[in-house]
């Protein structure tokens, strides 16, 4: 199969916010096609790097380009196109309904989406002759992305898009998101579900502190953040090779009590046997997303996934 | 090239029934991007309440209250019957309120809200998002002026020429244009929460200085010098001296022009800087 072309790309794109990295000499390709999670904590360098993607922000170091040219460009051209994090409000304007705000953005690029079938795709139907202030949190998500790809774009930024939404509007929400995917166009969004990643996403970039830290699958991503929490009593608080077990990336004691983190329970525990630990009331939990990024960007890493060299080989941007 | 070939908009079922009449969306597909963005604009101002009660009831109140005071035979500024004093002093206000309204408090809010952002990064080029502001801005004033003409000829005895009342009120809407790239350089400067009472207090400030309330040759020296820097001070005079029939002077026009133009700069300026620190 040939290398699909790139759709985006970083070359050691560096930018501070005084005293602040946001992105710290960044380099990241994306191919088109690709439906890529940005995940990371917050303060990671998400947003800014959709920022910079859109041309709203000028990194202070390096070169992106979007569909082979400069990230503004790609703005003029209508081939982009974004759902942003919405501030102090909804993101919308107010004092209108739904389908005069979707009618104006509609009227900006020269070739938009037809007007109904982003209503349909963004299931807003039954919203259109709604006021814009008078939507739900779910809602007005809904009305945003319609906006956001009125333009019929071939990249699309989101950033944290399902934040205001409860769970129900959230699996649509990815419903449209990738059905809106499977036609080609190139998605990337920020999140910091992991589930969301993992479920949507064909590829995974775990950004912290302006970096990339893992890059890979979204399923190879998820074995590497497989961290289980082991909590056990035991007679013996003070043998050395609890943390020498197998899997094992934390150990803490606590008079009797003591709590392990693994990224292999399993082996872990068979470890444990083997060696002879004393324990009893064994609980194993999952670590949360917290442990998983300490899992990635502490202690095993980019080397644990899938390096972002997979790509090294496509073609150079502006290539179509 | 443009989007009139694509399908209009259909109205599906019984549910959405109504969701877009193709003809009218038909029809509006034909104005270019930035008309689109005007009439939207527009639109949104003459729909909202809290505007309009403001924009037309603090001028034409105003007007009403400064009515019942007994000036009979009261000339300004030499010759000027009091009473047409009084209306030039109220259009002129009445701009002002709109054009700040209009604005500044709405367009702090949106750009906090993220629609402006949003707008950003469509096609249209950013100074078409001032432009459209200044516009609106300019099509809601020129009616509020029109209705304090109304209660000047209705209750404020004010009479005048066919030609006059067309030349006075295009000559109050030009002059009008500094409010209105002022509302729009507040609503880039503040934040939703201060743009209310910057907005107001500008209202009166501008509006006391300019000598809206009170003739500035009855105000103290001092006082003078300042009035003599406010836009809406040069807006009256070009007007009481077009009502007069004496010469417009080029001084005047020249201050309201240099208001428009460092207004302008300054919002380009913010624009600028907001855009370096990826905020714009």
């Amino acid at each position: 199969m040939p290398p699909r072309p790139i759709a985006l790309s970083f070359q050691d794109v560096s930018h501070r916010y005084g005293a602040r990295t946001a992105l710290d000499r960044l380099n990241l390709q994306v191919a088109q096609g690709e439906v890529l999670a940005l995940l990371g904590p917050n303060g990671a360098g998400k947003t800014t790097t959709i920022s910079a993607l859109l041309g709203l922000l000028q990194p202070q170091e390096g070169r992106i380009q979007v569909l082979g040219s400069d990230p503004r460009q790609a703005v003029a051209d209508g081939r982009v196109g974004a759902m942003l994090q919405s501030g102090s409000g909804i993101g919308l304007p107010p004092g209108v309904r739904v389908d005069e705000a979707l009618g104006l953005v509609r009227r900006f690029y020269r070739r938009p989406a037809p007007y109904d079938q982003l209503v349909e795709r963004a299931d807003i139907g039954s919203l259109l002759r709604r006021r814009t202030d008078r939507l739900s949190g779910g809602q007005a998500q809904r009305v945003r992305f319609a906006i956001a790809i009125a333009g019929d774009p071939e990249v699309v930024f989101l950033d944290e898009p399902t934040s205001a939404m409860d769970v129900e509007s959230r699996q649509g929400f990815w419903r449209m998101m990738r059905d809106f995917g499977n036609e080609g166009r190139t998605v990337l969004f920020a999140t910091h579900h992991l589930a969301e990643a993992d479920e949507i996403a064909d590829r995974v970039v775990v950004l912290n502190h302006g970096k990339v830290v893992a890059d890979g699958p979204a399923a190879t991503l998820k074995a590497a953040v497989a961290t289980r929490r082991l909590r056990f009593v035991t007679d013996r608080p003070d043998r050395p090779e609890l943390s020498d077990l197998d899997g094992v990336t934390e150990v803490n004691v606590c008079g009797t009590g003591v709590s392990i983190d693994s990224l292999d329970a399993d082996a872990t525990i068979r470890d444990l046997v083997g060696r002879g630990v004393p324990f009893r009331d064994l609980e194993i939990t999952g670590a949360g997303l917290e442990q998983a990024f300490v899992a990635l960007t502490g202690c095993r890493g980019a080397d644990a996934v899938t390096p972002a060299a997979a790509l090294a080989d496509a073609p150079p941007p502006g290539d179509r | 090239m443009t989007d009139l070939s694509v399908a209009p908009p259909n109205v599906p079922d019984g549910s959405t029934q109504g969701v877009v009449d193709p003809a009218r969306d038909g029809r509006r597909n034909r104005l270019t991007p930035l008309l689109a963005f005007c009439r939207f604009e527009v639109g949104r101002l003459l729909r909202s309440w809290k505007f309009l009660a403001i924009t037309v009831g603090f001028p034409v109140i105003f007007y009403i209250l400064f009515l019942g005071d007994n000036t009979a035979g009261k000339v300004v500024d030499g010759s000027v019957p009091w009473r047409v004093y009084l209306m030039v002093s109220m259009c002129s206000f009445g701009a002002l309120v709109a054009a700040l309204n209009a604005g500044g408090t709405r367009l702090s809010m949106e750009r906090a809200s993220g629609w402006a952002r949003q707008l950003r990064i469509t096609p249209i080029p950013a100074w078409s998002y001032v432009a459209t502001k200044v516009i609106a801005s300019m099509l809601v004033v020129l009616p509020v002026i029109i209705l304090v003409e109304a209660v000047g000829a209705g209750f404020g005895d004010v009479r005048l020429s066919a030609g006059t009342w067309i030349g006075l009120t295009v000559l109050l809407w030009v002059t009008s244009l500094p409010f209105a790239v002022l509302g729009v350089f507040i609503g880039f400067l503040v934040t939703p929460e201060a743009a209310f009472p910057v907005v107001t207090g500008l209202m009166f400030v501008l509006g006391y200085f300019g000598g809206l309330f009170n003739p500035v040759d009855e105000m103290p020296g001092s006082l003078q010098f300042i009035a003599h820097l406010m836009p809406n001070y040069h807006q009256v005079v070009l007007a009481l001296a077009f009502l007069d029939s004496r010469t417009l002077a080029l001084t005047d026009w020249l201050i309201l022009a240099g208001y428009v133009a460092v207004l302008g700069l300054a919002i380009a300026w913010k624009h600028r800087v907001e855009e370096a620190r990826g905020l714009a």
